[in-house]
This record gives C-alpha cells, sequence and structure tokens, in this order.
C-alpha cells in the first residue's frame, strides 16, 4: 500500500456522505495534501518538527459521541464547552457556542490541507459590539484512545466586535491512546476589543496534537495569552498574530515544562502592519529527561509601522543531558523609527543558587523545586484566572507550601 | 566540645588548600581565625559546611560529637551549622520569607517538630528583620534580588537570627561594610552570644573584632594554624601584619 493510502480510503468513505456543492473544496484540499503529504524537515518552517512517519498510519475518522463521564478537569466559575474526540460532550454549559460548520481557507498545504478536508465545526464564539462575557470560557478538547487510533480535525472562530471583551481558555488534554488531532483558530478583534486567550497543553505520550491560531487585531485591541505546555506526545502550535492597525497591542507568554519525553514545538510569528504598535513575546522552557523543545519567535515590522514598540524573550534551563532545545528568535524590520529587542538563552540550573538553599537546611529536591518554579514564576504569574493557575501549579508537582508566598 | 577539627586536609580542583589543621571550640566561644589571602580561611569555612567543590582528604570534623564530613550540606545546617557567606546569592523568584520559611520548616521536620504557624512566624521575623534594620517590605523580593553589597550582609545575619544556629560561622561578613552596617552587622552576632551557641569569625582585618570581641583568635597560613592567642593577638597583628608569622 502507497503512502498515504488510507488516508485516501478514509476521505472516500467520508466525502460519499457529502453532497456534491460540500464534496468540491474538500476534495480539492485532500488533493493538494496528497501531493504534499506531511510536513518534513527539509520545510524550513518544519526543520526541528517531521511528521512523515504519519504518512504510514492509518487513523479512524471519530464519528460518536461520547457521554462517557469526563476527567475532573472542568473549572470552577467558567462556562463549558466540551469536546471529545471532536464530539460535543453533554456536560458542556455553553453548547450555544458551537458550530456544526465551519468556514474553509482557501487551498492549502500539508497539514493546514488535511484539516480543510476533513473539517468538522466547533467553537464559534462571536460577540457583538460592546458585549461581554461574564465568566470565563473553557473550551476542553479532551482526546482519548481504546484501541484503533483515531483522529479529528476541527476548524474554530473567535469574533469579537468593537470593545467586545472576553476570557478564553483552549484546553487540550489527553487521557491515553493514539491520536491525531488538529485544531485551526481564526480570531477576529475589532476595535478596541480584548481578548485574554489561554492555551494550556496536556495531552497523552501517544498523542499528536497540531494547533494553529490566527489573529488579526483591530485598532487599539489587545491580546493578552498565556500558553502553556505541559506533556504531549508531539505537540507542534503555531501561533500567528497580525498587528493589522494603530496601537494594537499583544503580549504573549508561554511555558513549557515537566514534559517527559515530548516534542514540543511552539512557532510565535507577529506581524506589525500598523503603526504604534506592542507586542511582547516571554517564553521560559523547562527542559527535561528526554523532551525536545523547539521555540522559534518571530517578530515582523513592516512598512510603515512606524513607533511599533516591541521585544522578544525565550529562556530556557535544560534538566537532562538527553533532553534538546532549539530556540531561535528572529526580528525582521522595514521601518526606521521602531524599538525592538530580543534574547534567547539557553542554560542550566543555578548551581550556586541551589547550594545557597541546601546551606539553609533545605534538601536538594526541595530546593531544585524552589529554583524551578523561581524560574516559571514570571509566566505563572501571568495566570490571573486562579482556578487555572493552581491547576498548572499542580500539574508542576511544585511544593504546596511553596506555591503561596506569604505577603510579609 | 562543640566542634572538633583534627588534622583537616582539604583540597579544591587537586590544589591542597587545608594542610593539617586542628581547631577545637567549645561551646559559648567565639573563635576568630585571620590569615592572609589564600591562607584557606574561606576553604575552612566551606569544608565545615559542606558546600560542594571541596574535597576532605584526611582528618576528621566532630560536631557535638557526631561525624560532620558524613552528613550533606543541609543535614548541618539542620543539625545547627549556618555559614554567613562572603557572596551572597541573588535569587531572583524565591522570596526571602519563602527562604526562611522552608528553612525554617525543614530544621523542625529534622527536630521531628510540626510546621510554624504562619502568623507566629511573620511577627518572629518582622521582629528579626527590626533588629537588622531590613524593611518588611524587602522580605517579599527575591532573595538579595538588587541588594546592596551591605542590605545582602545583613540579609545573612537576619536568617541567622531567624534560624537561631548552634554554630555560627561567618566568612568575612565584615568585608565591604561600612562602619553604620558593620555595626549593625556586629549587634546581630552580639544578640546571638550565649553559653550554648558558638561563633567563627573568619575576618582579613581587626575592625569587626572591636564589635565583637573574640576569646580566642587563631592565625591560619599555608593550610594551617600557626598561632592562637588571646584577643590581644589580634591587635598585634593589625600592627605588624602577617609577614612575621608567614615567616616563622
Amino acid at each position: 500500500m502507497s503512502a498515504l493510502a488510507t488516508y485516501s480510503a478514509q476521505f472516500e468513505r467520508y466525502a460519499n456522505a457529502l453532497t456534491a456543492a460540500e464534496r468540491a473544496p474538500r476534495s480539492v484540499q485532500f488533493s493538494r495534501f496528497l501531493d504534499s503529504g506531511f510536513p518534513h524537515k527539509d520545510l524550513e518552517d518544519w526543520r526541528y518538527s517531521d511528521l512523515t512517519a504519519l504518512n504510514e498510519r492509518s487513523f479512524e475518522p471519530d464519528v460518536s459521541a461520547s457521554d462517557d463521564a469526563l476527567p475532573d478537569l472542568l473549572l470552577d466559575g467558567a462556562d463549558t464547552l466540551v469536546y471529545v474526540n471532536g464530539q460535543v460532550h453533554p456536560a458542556s454549559t455553553a453548547a450555544r457556542w458551537h458550530s456544526d460548520t465551519c468556514a474553509l481557507p482557501p487551498p492549502a498545504v500539508g497539514i493546514d490541507a488535511l484539516n480543510a478536508a476533513f473539517a468538522a465545526g466547533g467553537l464559534r464564539l462571536r460577540l457583538d459590539r460592546g458585549t461581554r462575557l461574564d465568566r470565563p470560557l473553557q473550551v476542553l478538547f479532551c482526546s482519548r484512545s481504546d484501541g484503533q487510533p483515531t483522529m479529528s480535525h476541527q476548524r474554530h472562530l473567535i469574533e469579537l466586535g468593537d470593545d467586545a471583551e472576553a476570557t478564553v481558555l483552549l484546553d487540550f488534554s489527553g487521557i491515553g491512546g493514539e491520536r491525531l488531532s488538529t485544531h485551526f483558530f481564526d480570531i477576529h478583534l475589532g476595535r478596541n476589543a480584548k481578548l485574554q486567550l489561554y492555551r494550556i497543553q496536556n495531552e497523552a505520550a501517544g498523542g499528536t496534537l497540531v494547533t494553529r491560531i490566527d489573529a488579526r487585531l483591530s485598532r487599539d485591541a489587545r491580546l493578552d495569552g498565556v500558553t502553556v505546555d505541559l506533556g504531549g506526545g508531539f505537540v507542534r502550535h503555531d501561533l500567528d498574530l497580525s498587528l493589522a492597525e494603530s496601537g494594537a497591542e499583544a503580549t504573549i507568554a508561554g511555558l513549557y515544562a515537566h514534559a517527559r519525553q515530548s516534542h514540543i514545538d511552539n512557532h510565535v510569528r507577529i506581524v506589525h502592519a500598523a503603526p504604534h504598535g506592542t507586542s511582547r513575546m516571554n517564553y521560559r522552557g523547562l527542559v527535561d529527561e528526554k523532551t525536545k523543545a523547539v521555540f522559534n519567535g518571530k517578530v515582523v515590522v513592516q512598512p510603515g509601522a512606524q513607533k511599533t514598540d516591541s521585544e522578544q524573550r525565550i529562556a530556557n534551563v535544560l534538566l537532562s543531558r538527553k533532553a534538546e532545545v532549539n530556540a531561535k528568535p528572529d526580528l525582521e524590520i522595514y521601518a526606521d523609527d521602531v524599538k525592538c529587542a530580543h534574547g534567547a538563552t539557553v542554560g542550566q540550573l543555578d548551581a550556586v543558587a541551589l547550594s545557597y538553599l541546601r546551606s539553609r537546611g533545605i534538601d536538594h529536591d526541595t530546593a531544585r523545586a524552589m529554583l524551578l518554579r523561581a524560574f516559571a514564576l514570571q509566566i505563572l504569574d501571568r495566570i490571573e484566572w486562579p482556578a487555572l493557575r493552581a491547576r498548572v501549579e499542580t500539574a508542576l508537582h511544585l511544593p504546596a507550601e511553596l506555591t503561596l508566598d506569604i505577603d510579609a | 566540645m562543640l566542634l572538633e577539627i583534627t588534622n583537616l586536609h582539604a583540597r579544591v580542583e587537586e590544589k591542597e588548600i587545608l594542610k593539617g589543621l586542628n581547631l577545637s571550640i567549645k561551646p559559648g566561644e567565639v573563635h576568630a581565625i585571620m590569615g592572609p589571602n589564600g591562607a584557606g580561611k574561606s576553604t575552612l569555612s566551606n569544608v565545615i559546611a559542606g558546600r560542594e567543590g571541596y574535597e576532605v582528604t584526611d582528618g576528621s570534623i566532630l560536631f557535638e560529637g557526631q561525624d560532620l564530613l558524613a552528613l550533606d550540606p543541609e543535614v548541618r545546617a539542620c543539625a545547627g551549622i549556618f555559614l554567613g557567606f562572603q557572596y551572597p546569592v541573588e535569587i531572583p523568584g524565591v522570596s526571602n520569607m519563602t527562604l526562611l520559611k522552608a528553612a525554617v520548616n525543614a530544621r523542625r521536620k529534622h527536630n521531628g517538630e510540626s510546621e510554624i504557624a504562619p502568623n507566629d512566624f511573620l511577627t518572629w521575623v518582622r521582629e528579626q528583620a527590626k533588629k537588622v534594620k531590613i524593611d518588611p517590605k524587602m522580605l517579599s523580593r527575591g532573595v538579595n534580588e538588587g541588594f546592596s553589597g551591605g542590605e545582602k550582609k545583613r540579609n545573612e545575619i537576619l536568617q541567622m537570627l531567624v534560624l537561631q544556629p548552634t554554630l555560627m560561622i561567618l566568612d568575612e561578613t565584615d568585608s565591604g561594610l561600612d562602619i553604620d552596617a558593620l555595626k549593625i552587622v556586629s549587634d546581630g552576632i552580639n544578640a546571638l552570644r550565649g553559653p550554648a551557641r558558638s561563633t567563627v569569625l573568619v575576618t582579613h582585618y581587626q575592625r569587626l573584632l572591636d564589635y565583637v570581641q573574640p576569646d580566642f583568635v587563631h592565625v591560619l597560613a599555608r593550610g594551617r594554624i600557626v598561632r592562637s592567642g588571646g584577643p590581644e593577638l589580634a591587635k598585634e597583628l593589625e600592627e605588624k601584619g602577617y609577614g612575621w608569622l608567614e615567616a616563622a
């Protein structure tokens, strides 16, 4: 059987159930996928992340809805939209933000095309001008597989009108088994709209998760993003922001930590397309055991985007000899009146600080945990949702007595 | 005997620094260790505290009768040994308060006691901070983060006041201090003096000894203690320098 043959068989079965009008654009996408296959390391954007092993795999599409009990992942105080393997779960309290349908992109390549060929709907959060979500929205994407590997592909939309405000958590949690999930998010922020966007990834080791967020910010819009990777098998996350109009502001903080043998690849791209834009990118990685982390941060300042104020900071700590990190900050500037700073570091845990803490009676493991938390703190402090922060700190296995600082 | 050092040989990166050092300290005594640069004063402090990078090749150290060299540095600290560092490290992200709380609770756990009640602890730490003129606001900042040289040394003394060690080793705590800071640091050391607690002052200059009166003064040169005496020895050193002893 030739490479990708199982995907062809799956697509044929899937397309047969569609109307001719529905089928045509998806067939185009699928043939584009067949031409390109899964991304491989000869592609600049995939240099350290190769998915060609998937060419020979076989995944069944998920079709049946699950109403099995959920693991304890729902956060207090939030509205919830829950997907299990791409299907809406009855535990959702905010099913009104689900859409069965989705818009397809122009003909794509690679995994984008695969997603578009099979794409199901998903989150569709649309807020009118001046409205605001009273409670944060937790969108939980739960993946599990018991026997036959399965796959799901979804496309999502967040559209905030002028002056609208929302807090959204994209929560990717895996329970086990071999799965392939892809998610594409289109985000549009109107003038002066504010989106607090969290992304938490804690997939199981057998999962392949590819997510992409494209966001466009209008005049004076503001996007505050915090992304945390805590596990996973193969994880690729692209965040592509366009500060399309004057005065837009994006602050993105990221942490990847605690993974044991994951491949975690974050690609962040911020395009300043208009003047007076502000962007902050601050990523920190604690890379342990056999984990391989890739970080690619790019800021592009287009002609005319004067008075841009941009900063990107990437810091990594390698905690084991077998861990690997490839961090690359990148800056392209085509305007002359801008302020841009960037820097990337890879280091090890501070042995002098460790020795100092031990000299005060603190045992080695606790001292190490204190220093790991200290390193992650800049990012943890950006999580302004207490229940979410508590969940992340618990997942990081930080000693509980150290996670609450006493106010002096 | 609180501390008994016998024939101590130690090296750092293949270089032998201590070459058969003997020192006995009884409870309540204050010993000053003086000597020229490179004599091994800091090595002695670090070997007692158990810091990594120092290899003991011969000899023994007994602390309250137990073999100190067999213990990890954190266990030595829990047993009551405190080293005030010459160059205290900055640890952004770990607040002074968190460090103090973790250190106090580690010691309580070592002694089979329950964790300290947060309110009692706060009150206790604030009282000690006042003694070394550290603003309570600084306690919620990272350990020594952005502290001046003098503030770092005062912070070492604060940790010592909070932890109430049995043996205080102060490694050139007086270096780089102005006269006001020196007074504050000395007051902190004197406040802890008592019949059950001993002090080792490692210093290059006689200045600190005007404020903290030692019972014994030792001169460390070429990896050994070459002369011991009372406080008058420090004065003699101040006048004559170390050359006459090194040559001897």
